[in-house]
Order: structure tokens, then sequence, then C-alpha cells
């Protein structure tokens, strides 16, 4: 267990600093005084920046989602802000459109994460073959992806499906394929493919390095035994870093709750993509389209809470798979 | 630990106070009012924001014709794309410039947002009768002033010259010789559409419902009156439809790489656009200089043609601005004064058409046509400004651009038609409407 968290989250630091704070052991207290002042010294930059960056944005979302503003009239003495309650939450939660988003993350969460995790696995068992050449060749270029800023990647894709321009498009015509990736039922596998491609190689590097972690002890005992690579990847290797999977599920799944740059682009670009097609594009498009900040951030409290569930949950499948093993 | 946790609390509270104390000063900071004009040595000075083109050579030349008012400009994105949301927080914020760049589709909805000043004490009898009276109508909202129109734009057919004359197709006065003329380019040239149905741009199909005489919000009674499906409306949807289904439009997004790409290529040979457009056209294609002209756009009335309005601009003094006056001074010049026109126009290639008549002439001179092979464009543009159908008002809310937007996505991918759009659109202004408070009458 404590081999598997370790390498495990070194990796939780780099992508998510408030993660690193469920597995955080308070330190044993050893000249309690002293330390708990060096400690009160060092935490409180920490402290100060969560405040002002998570706290009092979140505190100022909640009390943003209590009111609404209303008009009167024809609307030109300019609105009013009223307490309105839960009303926002109740809107939201009526609004079809914000429901809908929902259900195109779950479309692309089941179309999405089979791809992302048994690819990386695949690959990552692949790079830790003896068989492998040039390995750090590879793990660069799969990683490569994940070094250009989202914003940039989608804005190359969108080149890439647009029909008239694309060179790809155009290759696929020639070849008899028809597809349109600004149709409305190509909307969905265009956004998986670029987020495949931004976070395949990530998770590629993160699964070798658990791999890497495997004691080839065992590896040589079970070649000793007469297991072939396909044996040893499957009965071994597998179950081992059975951690760093689940790691990577929740991730995946709490970065698919996020999903809005990539959707934004397309959107703004000819796709079929409507303005609330995933829940963030909703609030977004409640805010600064539409100027219902209630609205907008009652639809933020909620994906905030769906996010807290669903890591809660995975952690806990995570954890008690963790201790049966 | 439990301590330091305190401590640190206590410290970060202080700090978040400290920090709302600081906004809240500031915002309280812009209320007195500034004097309408400062001295030599201490001018009054107004922030302008703004995204359309020639606007830096406009402030520059304010700013070496007068001395004791003076202009520090921003530019911004264009409103669709984060210049609004961009105005919106600042104003929220308290932080908007003195000056803000609209374009009139939105003009409302700021109003109803409470981000604009009452001008009507500024925009006397004698300083409106300087405008086009519909672009004077289009920034009067319940009986006040809102906005000085800047440019008027009314619809312009752009195309190309070369391509028309060589397949001897005749130039489409009417929406039908226009079904004719895509018919025939289709078929001189199967890859080859006579024009783009923009559908990312809900705005371009209003517009053409505004020209067939729509009129999607009106009040009446102290009400908001929505129709957006009324007959106009759903005549111009079953045409653009038509055109659709039997693919003798393109749909590529306005004036994304797609539709630029088919320009260059000479795949799209027409451009339903606007006054503005033919600087933007000139912009995109510089090589295909004198192959193009411009043309009244198509109407559904020979006899009577009219046109609606593509976008165009208005200025408009922010909420938070406490130099009304000095903002109003460049305003009016900017609207009004040949020198700012000409700044304008000769600076850059912008080709919008003055809402002010009497400074035609002036954009008229100070313009290169060479592109359209010389033509008269001013002369085009202010006869089919003077037919810009009166009767149209942008409404409070931008619920039925959304809508209208996120379904003319469905009537590319074949999800929805136009017909049943516009009807959607109806249904979900009237609920955005009656839920902000507004008193409505749904006349669908």
């Amino acid at each position: 267990m404590s081999t598997e968290t370790s390498t495990g989250a070194g990796a939780r630091g780099v992508r998510d600093a408030r993660a690193t704070a469920p597995a955080a052991r308070p330190p044993r207290r050893r000249g309690a005084q002293r330390t708990g002042l060096a400690a009160g010294v060092l935490l409180t930059p920490f402290f100060a920046l969560f405040t002002v960056a998570m706290l009092i944005p979140v505190g100022y979302a909640l009390w943003l989602s209590l009111f609404t503003q209303k008009l009167s009239g024809l609307g030109f003495g300019g609105p009013r802000d009223v307490f309105d309650g839960f009303g926002n939450y109740a809107d939201t939660l009526a609004d079809a459109a914000f429901r809908d988003g929902f259900r195109v993350l779950g479309g692309y969460v089941l179309l999405y994460i089979p791809i992302m995790v048994g690819g990386a696995l695949a690959l990552a068992l692949l790079l830790d073959t003896a068989l492998a050449r040039a390995r750090r060749l590879f793990q660069l270029a799969l990683f490569l992806p994940h070094a250009i800023p989202g914003l940039i990647a989608a804005l190359i894709w969108v080149y890439l499906y647009t029909p008239g321009l694309s060179p790809v498009v155009r290759a696929m015509h020639s070849g008899g394929i028809g597809f349109d990736f600004f149709s409305s039922g190509g909307a969905l596998p265009s956004v998986v493919n670029i987020a495949l491609w931004e976070w395949l190689g990530y998770n590629v590097v993160i699964f070798y390095a658990a791999l890497q972690a495997v004691d080839r002890s065992l590896l040589e005992a079970a070649a000793v035994d007469g297991a072939g690579n396909w044996r040893t990847a499957f009965s071994i290797k597998l179950p081992l870093i059975r951690s760093s999977v689940f790691l990577v599920l929740l991730f995946t799944v709490i970065g698919s709750l996020q999903l809005f740059t990539e959707p934004l682009l397309l959107s703004n670009s000819g796709s079929a993509i409507t303005s609330a097609w995933t829940p963030n594009m909703y609030a977004y498009a409640e805010a600064f389209q539409l100027n219902d900040y209630g609205r907008a951030a009652a639809a933020s409290v909620l994906i905030a809470l769906t996010a807290a569930v669903l890591s809660f949950a995975v952690t806990r499948i995570a954890n008690r798979k963790g201790a049966s093993a | 630990m439990s301590r330091s946790w305190s401590r640190s609390l206590r410290t970060a509270v202080g700090a978040a106070t400290a920090f709302v104390s600081l906004a809240v000063l500031t915002a309280c900071g812009g209320a007195a009012q500034a004097p309408a004009e400062g001295t030599r040595e201490h001018p009054v000075t107004v922030t302008f924001w703004a995204w359309t083109k020639g606007s830096q050579q406009v402030a520059d030349e304010f700013n070496a014709t007068h001395d004791t008012v003076k202009v520090k400009f921003e530019e911004i994105p264009s409103g669709g794309l984060g210049g609004y949301p961009k105005i919106a927080n600042a104003v929220k914020a308290g932080i908007a410039p003195d000056v803000l760049s609209i374009e009139y589709p939105s003009l409302a909805q700021f109003v109803s947002q409470g981000s604009l000043q009452d001008i009507s004490r500024y925009m006397t009898p004698a300083v409106k009768k300087k405008f086009l009276p519909q672009t004077v109508q289009l920034t009067t909202m319940g009986g006040r002033n809102w906005a000085v129109p800047s440019d008027a734009s009314p619809q312009i057919f752009y195309y190309r010259k070369d391509f028309f004359t060589q397949h001897h197709i005749p130039l489409p006065k009417t929406w039908t010789e226009f079904r004719t003329a895509a018919r025939q380019v289709k078929r001189a040239a199967p890859d080859t559409r006579i024009a783009t149905f923009f559908p990312d741009d809900p705005t371009f199909f209003q517009t053409m419902a505004w020209q067939a005489g729509a009129s999607w919000f009106s009040t009446r009674n102290g009400a908001w009156r929505v129709d957006t499906s009324d007959p106009a409306t759903r005549r111009v949807a079953a045409y653009w439809q038509g055109m659709i289904d039997d693919k003798l439009v393109s749909t590529a997004p306005s004036y994304s790489p797609e539709w630029t790409a088919s320009l260059k290529a000479g795949t799209t040979v027409g451009y339903l656009g606007a006054s503005w457009g033919a600087g933007t056209l000139a912009g995109i294609v510089p090589e295909e200089k004198g192959k193009w002209a411009a043309m009244r756009m198509p109407s559904w009335d020979a006899a009577h043609p009219s046109v609606g309005m593509s976008q165009g601009s208005t200025f408009a003094v922010s909420k938070n601005s406490g130099k009304t006056a000095a903002a109003m001074t460049f305003i009016l010049w900017m609207a009004t004064s040949p020198d700012s026109v000409r700044a304008r126009v000769s600076a850059s290639t912008s080709t919008a058409l003055p809402a002010a008549p009497a400074l035609v002439p002036v954009a008229r001179k100070a313009i290169d046509t060479g592109f359209y092979g010389g033509q008269d464009l001013y002369a085009l543009y202010a006869k089919a400004g003077a037919t810009i159908d009166p009767h149209w008002l942008w409404g409070p809310t931008a619920a039925a651009n959304n809508t209208l937007r996120d379904q003319l996505h469905g009537v590319i991918g074949g999800g929805t038609t136009l017909p049943r759009a516009i009807t959607t659109t109806q249904s979900a202004t009237v609920a955005a409407l009656r839920k902000s408070g507004l008193k409505v009458e749904d006349a669908s």
C-alpha cells in the first residue's frame, strides 16, 4: 500500500495541489511548540493564497447564487438585485439545457475513458517490455502534445477538422471517407480525439513510472516460473499498478467535468456544438452572454458539488480495492 | 497546528478585508462629476474602448486637434469574441471606460443591464437632425437616448463581377432572381456557390428578416411585444431553408478560415454583407483586386426595395463615467466631424457608412475603391441607407440571439429547420424576458 501511494502522490502533486490534502498525514508531534510555529510560518503563504484564490471566490459564488436580477416595465430603469433563495438552483436543475450538458458529459466519459486508459496502459506496457527500443524518444514524443496549451491544441485541431481547409479531411474524402467533424454526430468524437491527443502521453508517463517501480525480482521470478510477456503484463504488472490506474481514472473523471475550452472553440468555428453543450459552457453562457450571474453561480456550485461527490466515490472505491490487495 | 490555522486565517481575513475596502473605494472614486473641459495644462482625459477599424487613428486625430479634452484609446476584442463580456465585467467592477463602442444589436441589453448613461440631454433636436432617422430610432429606448450612432450599415451584396460576366449571369435584384442566379452559378461551376448563409451569426438571419419587414421586438403600452415568427420572418425562413436544402449556398461560418479559403479559391463568388464589409473583403482577398463589385442587396419587392442593417456600431457613455460632458464632446466629434471620418476611412480600410449623411461625401473622397474597380461605393451605400426599414428594434435580451444561434447549428446539421428554429426562438425569448421581470406580450 505505502509504495503504491507514494508513486501516485508524486504525480498527483504535479497535477492538482488540492488533491494532496487528503493524502498528507499530519507530522508527528516532536518538540511540539517550535515545530508548530515553523509550520505556521511556512503554511501562512499557502493559506493566504488559498483564502484569496479559493475560499473567497467560492464564498462569493455561493452568495451570488442566492440572488437574481429583476427588471420592471420595459427594463430601461436598470436591474435590481433580489434575494431569490434557492430559486437559481431550482431553475438551473429544471433547465433541460443544463441536464443535457451532463448527458453529453456522460457520453464523453463513456467514449473517452476506455480508449484513454486502455491506450495509455497498452503503450506503457509496451515501453516497459525489454523489447522496446529508444524508450526516451518515445516517451518524449508521446508526452510532447501535453506541453502544448489546450487552447492552442484546440486551434490546431479546428484547422484539421475544417472542411475545405484541412488536408486530413481532404485526404479522407479522396479515400472515400465522408466523416464530418463538425456535424452533430461528429462533435463528440472530435472533442474526444483532441482530449486523447492531449492527455494520452501524460497518462502513459504516469503508468510507465509506476511500472518502473515494480520490483524487478518479481518479474525475474515470473520469468523463471515460465511466464511470458503477456502473462507477466496481465498477472503481475497490471495488478501492481492498480492504484495508478485509479488515480488516472479519478483525474480523468474530474477533468471531464471541466470540459470547456475545446468545445467552446469548436462551437465558435462552425461545429454543431451548441452554447450550453457541457455544464461549464452553460455556466459561461449564462454569465457572459445572458448576463445572469446568479444562475451562472448556481450552475458552477452544482458542477463543483458533482465533482466533489464523484471524487469521493472514486477515492473510496480505490481505497477499498487498495486495502483488500 | 490549530493555532497557526487561526492565525493565518486571521491574516487572510485581514488581507481580504483590505482588498474589499480598496475595491469599494475605487468604485466610489468615479462618482463625482468632472468639469466638461479641462485646461490646456490639465486636460480632462476620457478613456475609450472599441475594436472598430481606424479607432486608434480617430483618437489620435482628436488628440491632435483638441487640448482641453484628451482621449486614451484601448483596443478590445470584438463584441462577440469577448469584447462584450469584458465590458459587462468592467461595468460590474466599476472600472469601465468613459466611452464604449457598442453595436446596435446589443445596445438594448446593455441599457437594461443599467450599464449606460441616459444622454438625452445632449441629444438635442439639432444634434439628432444630423443623423439618419433610422439610426436615431435604434438608439432611442423608452423615449430616452442611450447612444450616438456611429455608422449605418445597410445590407449590400458583393459579387465577383468577372465570374458573373463570364457566365452571363444576370445580377439579381430580387430574392427570386437571386435563387435563379444561385442555380446558374452552380451549373456554371459545380463546386462554386453564389454566397454564404452564415449559420454562426444569428444577426445574419435577423437582418434578412428585418429587410423583409419583420419586427421581432416592439414596445407597446409599456410592454415588450415579441414576435420572432411573424409572416415576414416565416417567409424569409422558408426561403433560406430552400436555399440550404438545395445546396445553392454555402454554410461556412462568417469570417472563418473555411469561408476565406473558399473566397481565395474562387468557390464563393458573392458575399451577403453590409457597407462596412467592403473593407473587410478587400483585406481578405487583396489579390482579387478589380474583380469584385458591389450592388444593392436583392429585395422582396423590386418596386419598393428596402434593407436591414447588419451590425453597425454606436458610441455610449458608461454608467461608471464621471466625465459625461467631456465624453459627449468626444463622441459627438467622432460621429459628426469630417476630421474624424477622414481619419477613420483614410488611415484604415474601413468602409463604414457614417450615420451622419453630411459626412458621406467626406468618406467618399477619402476612400480608395480600386478593389472594386473604382466603383462609387458611397453613392450606393447612401442610397441603400435611405431605404433601411424603420420598424426594427433589437430586444433587451441575448436570449433571442443565443437560442437562434444554437438552433442554426441544428439547421445546418439537419436536426431542425429554419421555420422550426424561429418558433423555438419565440418561446425561449418570451420565457427569458418574463423571467427577468419584464412585461411581455407574446405575439405568436
